[in-house]
């Protein structure tokens, strides 16, 4: 069961999850982020985001789908180089982003 | 902005590669059930598939490559299904040793015009059961019936939970991409089965491969044998599926005592042996003139087009014709793999010359396939079993079913059958799922008594001879 939290301070995004990051569960996971994003640059008036950094915790989650790699990716893709990180991860959870070729790009913790 | 080659070929990988992370998650019961659905939407598909095969590359007989598919989907799958892939695979108190099964990563299935959808359902069944992604390269000749079979796995294999992008296909037609994937350093095993250019293109990739090119099938009928039985036999083997697959007999070796009745049991059973002249002609559309090899013309074609492209008449009904040779190269054409309902037939004046005989046609291009022998003598059996270079010798059995396995023997079902270092394989086998792992030992300490009591300092002693070394190894144990 996906549960996820976003908090914004500063300009650091912080978005945690817990549970079982299945595909289905990553459609609506993709939702919220983009919801979350789309938030700080109508509230920066920017369509960019140059100086904010995402933060993603998955110190809950136990599963995740290719769909959640692609998320992630794409976020990473959405600030400035090295403004992405994931924090908090299950080994079994970084052998996922070791194996996808992603644990460097996406600083996984 | 155009997509390059390099663009799309990376894209692809990335797709497989998300997806082997993806299912590295996977365990046991979530593998075994996407390995179930596929099974069944792949046995489930076999009329059709068949046909579509039979109909797109207008080689073989549609009926036999529904039996084709069956082997590829339910044999497998029966052979496969209690298999552990998934984690701790043995567990050994006694040595201490535990071994765990960890999936490779993307798998490159290059799948041959011959048997198309068979070999593409179990090359995804064994890659999904060892939660490999799978990326499929269709000979061009059979290159949306290959398709269809993918989708039709994927589809079944989504809707069991599988990752997303674990079955893939590359279009068929450019092999400048399909060489390009290959080579690609994330693939992590290449899965050829075809042509003698794709299979040493995989080898010459880079990536680890096993790769299965021709055969040249001898079949070796002894005076101890049953001779209508091995005619009979030989017969199913090589008009399946209009002898299509690379296990088929190519030459049948007798000697020159059982000629007649061996002559006289393919004629009984409506086989015509050519006329000198007629060799001639039919060498001419089966053979490519110069390098040696079939001419696609005729794969997997009737006796009757057969007939008609070599411009002879043969007697109506007729299942396979034989070609009495003299000898074995480049002199005689259909001493050569011809995957058509054509046999070369040879007679020899004793037992060592026709085992000579079947070592030159074993060595002439099928070094490590497959071989026959029709004996019901057991030291006959043996001895040519310990001469030729065949990853399967079939006994008594019709090599085409024979060597796949599964219904004749217990060996492994398979469309892709190891052929040994002679084949440049690393193994004999008939490669399934367990060929598909990377298995992790965890070595717990047992010690070596015999070494450790041993006084380790005669090791530095010059005088110690292997003799002395040997009885202080052994000393008290």
């Amino acid at each position: 069961m996906l549960k996820s939290d976003y908090n914004k301070s500063e300009k650091v995004l912080t978005c945690a999850f817990t549970g079982h990051l299945d595909t289905n569960s990553c459609i609506i996971l993709n939702n919220e982020v983009n919801a979350a994003i789309d938030i700080i640059k109508s509230a920066d008036n920017t369509a960019t985001l140059t100086d904010t950094t995402i933060i993603f915790d998955v110190s809950g989650v136990s599963y995740i789908a290719s769909s959640f790699i692609r998320i992630c990716v794409n976020m990473a893709r959405q600030v400035p180089k090295g403004n992405f990180s994931m924090i908090n991860c299950d080994p079994f959870i970084k052998k996922t982003f070791i194996i996808a070729g992603l644990d460097e790009l996406l600083k996984v913790k | 902005m155009e997509v390059t080659n390099v663009e799309r070929a990376d894209e692809l990988i990335r797709k497989a590669i998300f997806a082997a992370a993806e299912f590295q998650q996977f365990n046991q019961e979530q593998t075994d059930k996407v390995v179930e659905a596929v099974y069944k939407a792949g046995l489930n598909a076999r009329i059709s598939l068949a046909k579509m095969a039979t109909e797109e590359t207008g080689m073989g007989i549609w009926e036999h490559k529904v039996w084709k598919n069956v082997i590829g989907t339910q044999l497998v799958y029966e052979s496969i299904k209690n298999e552990k892939t998934v984690g701790i695979i043995s567990d050994d108190p006694i040595t201490g040793i535990t071994e765990i099964a960890q999936p490779l990563g993307p798998v490159f299935a290059v799948t041959p015009v011959t048997n198309p959808t068979s070999t593409a359902m179990y090359k995804i069944l064994i890659a999904l059961k060892t939660r490999n992604p799978i990326i499929i390269s269709a000979h061009r000749g059979a290159a949306k019936c290959t398709a269809e079979a993918a989708r039709i796995c994927y589809e079944a294999a989504m809707a069991a939970g599988a990752p997303e992008d674990c079955i893939q296909m590359i279009p068929s037609g450019s092999r400048e991409f399909t060489q390009m994937v290959m080579a690609h350093p994330k693939i992590a095993l290449i899965l050829a089965t075809g042509g003698t250019g794709l299979v040493k293109a995989a080898y010459s990739s880079g990536n680890p491969a096993i790769g299965v090119g021709p055969g040249n099938v001898p079949v070796f009928i002894d005076e101890s044998a049953d001779i209508p039985f091995a005619v009979s036999n030989i017969l199913s083997s090589k008009t399946f599926d209009n002898g299509t697959i690379c296990a088929s007999e190519q030459s049948i070796v007798v000697v020159d005592k059982i000629e007649q009745k061996v002559k006289e049991e393919f004629e009984n059973q409506h086989c015509y042996f050519l006329t000198n002249e007629e060799i001639k002609k039919v060498e001419k559309i089966a053979v490519v003139e110069g390098a040696m090899t079939m001419n696609p013309l005729v794969v997997g074609q009737s006796v009757d087009t057969i007939a008609r492209l070599a411009g002879i008449t043969v007697p109506e009904g007729t299942k396979i014709l034989l070609a009495k040779l003299a000898g074995v190269g480049k002199d005689y054409p259909l001493s050569h793999e011809v995957l058509a309902p054509i046999l070369a037939f040879y007679s020899c004046k004793d037992y060592n010359a026709a085992i000579n005989i079947c070592l030159d046609l074993n060595y002439l291009g099928g070094i490590g396939h497959s071989a026959g022998i029709y004996a019901n003598d057991e030291r006959v059996i043996m001895e040519f079993s310990q001469l030729i270079n065949a990853g399967r010798i079939v006994v008594n059995t019709p090599t085409s079913q024979g060597a796949v396995g599964g219904t004749f023997n217990l060996l492994v079902p398979s469309l892709t059958l190891g052929c040994g270092t002679g084949g440049k394989n690393i193994t004999t086998e008939n490669i399934t799922a367990r060929h598909l792992i990377n298995v992790q030992r965890v070595c717990r300490r047992r010690i070596n008594h015999k070494f450790m009591d041993a006084d380790q300092r005669m090791y530095f002693d010059e005088n110690c001879t292997e003799a002395v070394l040997k009885l202080e190894y052994h000393k008290n144990h």
